[in-house]
Parts: C-alpha cells; sequence; structure tokens
C-alpha cells in the first residue's frame, strides 16, 4: 500500500460533495478515477495531495515523495522550461548545476528538445507546456504521481502521445498513479483499475479492475472495452450530454 | 574565454542598442513639446514664456556653476531618501496586507482617503509637525508615496495566481521560497509602476517642500529666482527638475526593470531577445 484515504469526506460551504470515500493505492498500481464534471474528483485529488484537509476521515501515505500534474501546466511564466521541470528539486534545495542536469534528462523524456529549454512557457505550445509539466512532476522522483485530468486540452493525437508517455514513465520509474479523467478510453488505457463516481452525490458508482496489462492493451481490445461498459447503466451518467461542462 | 567575453559585449551593445532606439519616440514626442513651447513663447513673449533656446541656455550655465552639485545634492538627498523610505514601509507594509484578507478590507479604504490627500496638503501639515527643516521635505515624500507602494503591493499580493501557490506546496517549497518564487515576480510588476510613480512625485515634492520652507536646493533656487523675476532662471529649474526625474526613471527604474522582467517580452509578438 503506498496511499489511502479512509472514509474520506468533504464539504464546500456546508454542501457536502461526496462522503465516505474508500481508496488504497497499491504499490505500482494506477488508478484512475472517473465521474462527470462537478463530482468531486479534483477534490478527492487536493486531498490526497494534502493541498486540502479532509473534514471527515483520514489520509494514509506510505511513501517518500508525491508529485501533481494539474488540469492546466501552471508553469512559472518568469521561469525558462529547464528551470520549470527543475522547480521541485529547487524546492527541495538541489543546487543549480544538478537539477538542471536531471531536469535536462527528464525534458528529454518527455519529448522536449534542448533548443526549448531556454524559452519561457509563452514561447511554447500548449502541448509543449503539458510535456513540461509532466516532466516537473518525474523530476523530483515520486513514488506516487496524481494526474488531474491531465490531458484533457490537447488535442487527440498529442493526447496519446502524452498517454503513451505516462505509461512507459509509470514502468520504468514504478511510481504508483491516481489518475483523474471523464474519458473512459483515457481510464482504460492507461490504467489497472478503475473507480467511477457518481455525478449526483459523488457516491463510487463501480469499482473494477481492467483486463490485461497496461500499456500491452491493443486498441481493439480498449475499444470493446469502452464499448460495451459504456452500454452499461452505471457509465450512462458520463455519456450524459447535460452532464457534461 | 576571448569569445565569450565578445558575446557578452555584444548582448550589452545589441541592449544599449535597443534602449536608445526606444528612446527615439520619446525625443520625437519631447521635440513636440519644444515646438509648442516656443510657439507659446512667440505668443506671450519672454516675461511669461522664455523661449525654449534661452532656457537651454540657462540651464547650461546652471549645470555648470560652481554651486550646483551642493544644491543639486541636497535636493537629490532629500527625494532618494524619501523614496527609499517611502518604497520600503509601503511595499513591505502592503504586501503584508495582500496576504490578510481582514487587513487588506481595513486598510484599503483608509489607504484611498490617504491617496486623496493632495501632496501640497502634506507639505503644510509636514512644516507645521516637524519645522522648516531636512525632515519635513523627506517627510512630505514619505508621506505622499507610502500609500501608493503600498496600494501597489497590496494589489500584487491579493491578485498573486493562486493556483501557481498551491503547485509550489505540491513540491513541498517552503513559504518563503513560495514567496520568493510564485509571488515576487508578479508583485514586482504591480511595484516598478508604483515605483515609478512614486520616484517621479518624489523630485516634484521635495521642490515643492523646499520652495515653500525656504530650505536650500532645487526649490530654494526657485524660489529665488521667483523673487528676482529671473524667468529664464525659473524655467530652467524647473527643466533641471524635470531632468533629474526623467534620469531616475530612464536611467535607474527602467534598465533594472527590463532586467528583471525579460520573461514578459516572451509573449510580445517579437519575443525575447537572447
Ligand atoms: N473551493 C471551492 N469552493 C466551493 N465549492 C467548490 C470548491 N471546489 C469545488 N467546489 C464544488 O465541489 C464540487 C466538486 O468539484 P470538483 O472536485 O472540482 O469536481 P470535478 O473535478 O469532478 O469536476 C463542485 O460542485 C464544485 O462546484
Ligand atoms: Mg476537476
Amino acid at each position: 500500500m503506498k496511499l489511502a484515504l479512509h472514509g474520506v469526506g468533504h464539504s464546500f460551504l456546508g454542501r457536502s460533495v461526496f462522503e465516505g470515500f474508500q481508496l488504497t493505492l497499491g504499490e505500482g498500481e494506477v488508478v484512475a478515477l472517473l465521474g462527470p464534471s462537478g463530482c468531486g474528483k479534483t477534490t478527492i485529488l487536493q486531498i490526497a495531495a494534502g493541498l486540502i484537509e479532509p473534514l471527515r476521515g483520514r489520509v494514509e501515505r506510505a511513501y517518500r515523495r508525491h508529485a501533481v500534474v494539474f488540469q492546466e501546466p501552471r508553469l512559472l511564466p518568469w521561469q525558462t522550461t529547464l528551470a520549470n521541470i527543475g522547480y521541485g528539486l529547487a524546492a527541495s534545495g538541489m543546487s543549480r548545476s544538478l537539477r538542471d542536469a536531471q531536469a535536462a534528462a527528464r525534458a528529454r523524456d518527455v519529448g522536449l528538445l534542448p533548443e526549448d529549454f531556454d524559452k519561457y512557457p509563452a514561447e511554447l505550445s500548449g502541448g509543449m507546456r503539458q510535456r513540461a509539466a509532466v516532466a516537473r512532476a518525474l523530476a523530483v522522483d515520486p513514488d506516487v504521481v496524481l494526474f488531474d485530468e491531465p490531458f484533457t486540452a490537447v488535442d487527440v493525437g498529442l493526447k496519446r502521445a502524452l498517454q503513451d508517455l505516462v505509461i512507459a514513465a509509470a514502468e520504468t520509474r514504478s511510481f504508483s498513479a491516481i489518475f483523474v479523467t471523464h474519458d473512459l478510453s483515457e481510464a482504460v488505457r492507461v490504467a489497472d483499475r478503475l473507480i467511477l463516481l457518481s455525478g449526483e452525490d459523488g457516491r463510487v458508482l463501480d469499482s473494477r479492475q481492467v483486463a490485461g496489462q497496461r500499456g500491452r492493451r491493443s486498441d481493439r481490445e480498449i475499444f470493446d472495452m469502452v464499448d460495451s461498459w459504456s452500454r452499461e447503466p452505471e457509465f450512462a451518467e458520463l455519456f450524459d450530454p447535460r452532464r457534461q461542462s | 574565454m576571448a569569445a565569450g567575453g565578445l558575446n557578452l559585449l555584444g548582448r550589452a551593445g545589441a541592449w544599449l542598442g535597443r534602449y536608445i532606439w526606444s528612446g527615439w519616440a520619446g525625443l520625437a514626442g519631447l521635440f513636440c513639446l519644444v515646438a509648442a513651447w516656443q510657439l507659446g513663447h512667440e505668443l506671450y513673449g519672454s516675461f511669461i514664456l522664455p523661449a525654449p533656446g534661452e532656457t537651454f541656455a540657462k540651464v547650461q550655465q546652471i549645470l555648470l556653476s560652481p554651486g550646483f552639485p551642493a544644491i543639486a545634492g541636497v535636493t537629490a538627498e532629500r527625494a532618494l531618501t524619501g523614496f527609499a523610505l517611502a518604497a520600503g514601509i509601503g511595499t513591505i507594509a502592503g504586501a503584508a496586507a495582500g496576504y490578510s484578507f481582514a487587513t487588506m478590507r481595513i486598510l484599503k479604504p483608509i489607504v484611498t482617503v490617504i491617496l486623496g490627500v493632495p501632496p501640497i496638503a502634506w507639505i503644510v501639515l509636514a512644516l507645521i509637525w516637524f519645522g522648516s527643516g531636512n525632515g519635513s521635505a523627506v517627510m512630505t515624500v514619505v508621506l505622499a508615496g507610502v500609500p501608493i507602494s503600498f496600494a501597489g503591493a497590496l494589489e500584487g499580493v491579493a491578485t498573486r495566481d493562486r493556483s501557481l501557490d498551491a503547485m509550489a506546496r505540491t513540491f513541498g517549497a517552503s513559504a518563503v521560497t513560495r514567496f520568493r518564487t510564485v509571488t515576487l515576480p508578479h508583485l514586482l510588476s504591480y511595484m516598478f509602476a508604483a515605483w515609478t510613480t512614486t520616484i517621479g512625485s518624489a523630485w516634484k515634492v521635495t521642490v515643492m517642500a523646499e520652495l515653500l520652507s525656504n530650505t536650500g536646493g532645487v526649490g530654494g533656487e526657485l524660489a529665488t529666482a521667483r523673487a528676482l523675476f529671473d524667468i529664464p532662471a525659473v524655467t530652467a529649474w524647473i527643466v533641471v527638475t524635470v531632468i533629474f526625474a526623467l534620469i531616475s526613471d530612464f536611467g535607474i527604474l527602467h534598465p533594472i526593470r527590463e532586467a528583471v522582467e525579460r520573461w514578459r517580452s516572451a509573449s510580445l509578438p517579437w519575443g525575447v531577445k537572447r
């Protein structure tokens, strides 16, 4: 076990978002958290990341470091790409030369070119910014990575490349991850297990293991799984146009 | 080694070139002003408005006179001391207030009221409170300048990007690190605007206070020239004050801002000059 949420519940301004949420994240496991917009996915992730204290329940952590990849890149506009990627290392007090070397290695892993290293975020494309955000998270060598719909804003082709990048990184760097998404096929591609939340009350509607090994599933298998699951009543909310933000 | 030095020299040259080039537009505007001044002179005559040429000859005479460094020194010391105090106190207090919602709510209306008090009123009050010494000119600059820096810093901290702050917290960044890397660069853009206003008003207010309290410096000279009906000297001293204000803005604040905010040009169409 790396991370566990025990009976976690939270409310904003007295309005309950979800109650009694239970999650145990195993070693090297990637869990997809699925649900329509507004069901509390980001809140659960922020609780896991320690950004907000849950009003009810508790969080148990059995790891050294975590890192978060947000929906937006959240790069510092006044720092170069390389400095942004090394931000987590700088925050933990690593020297400039060490952190630049480590950041450059991670930047190359996510497909950034050396000529981009000195650019400011405003000079990067949207996809490159999100690559840099992923590199920044990986640079601190985290045991747990929390992804909050990281690829929603990028176009389809790039989305796939970035998903492959996460799958590969999870393999080689063996971190555990919670991957929040509202895209069923993305969940089926990147995760070992998925948890489906209700848009009504944030309740867990369904929790299931995804067959096959992550990263080895063919497009055909993924398509068939998504196709058959999306017919199940539990998943109906996910595809309800009224629930899309 | 030599290549590195040459590269650095090239960069400095490019920077200077750009700086001077951006000055051209400013110069063009200034010449329009001088032309209008000349027109005013021709309409109203020397006694109301001395010609620019006459004035600049007088300015040259003033700048070269042996007493000038001492006179300018007195005013510069007051203006810059006042500016440093105002910017320091205002920025620190404003940034602190920006972090506290309650403080912000209480102080904002107070600052708005204080900002509404004209500098001339501060001069009168400072003369009453501190007498007509060195202190009253400096105090006036401080009183007029603190609210500007305070308001800028408060606004800067209050509008910091909280999502970037949250990002920094997930990496375990300390409060000091977060201030330095997330809040400060954002705050600085507000501060440069506030400091530019403050340093400009510091010169004006100092000269005003000196004139009213008759405590030497440029204001003292202005008072003397007025008493002697030496109108070219009056306009010349005004020009000298403006030159001081321009030097402190374009000679000090602007280059610092350019260096600190290089990243800003990244989002401009012509990008960052490297
Ligand atoms: N800071 C906040 N203050 C008040 N309400 C919030 C806040 N953050 C989220 N909420 C509310 O909590 C619910 C869940 O939000 P969120 O966790 O962001 O959902 P999701 O990420 O699944 O789209 C939404 O109804 C949202 O309006
Ligand atoms: Mg969300």
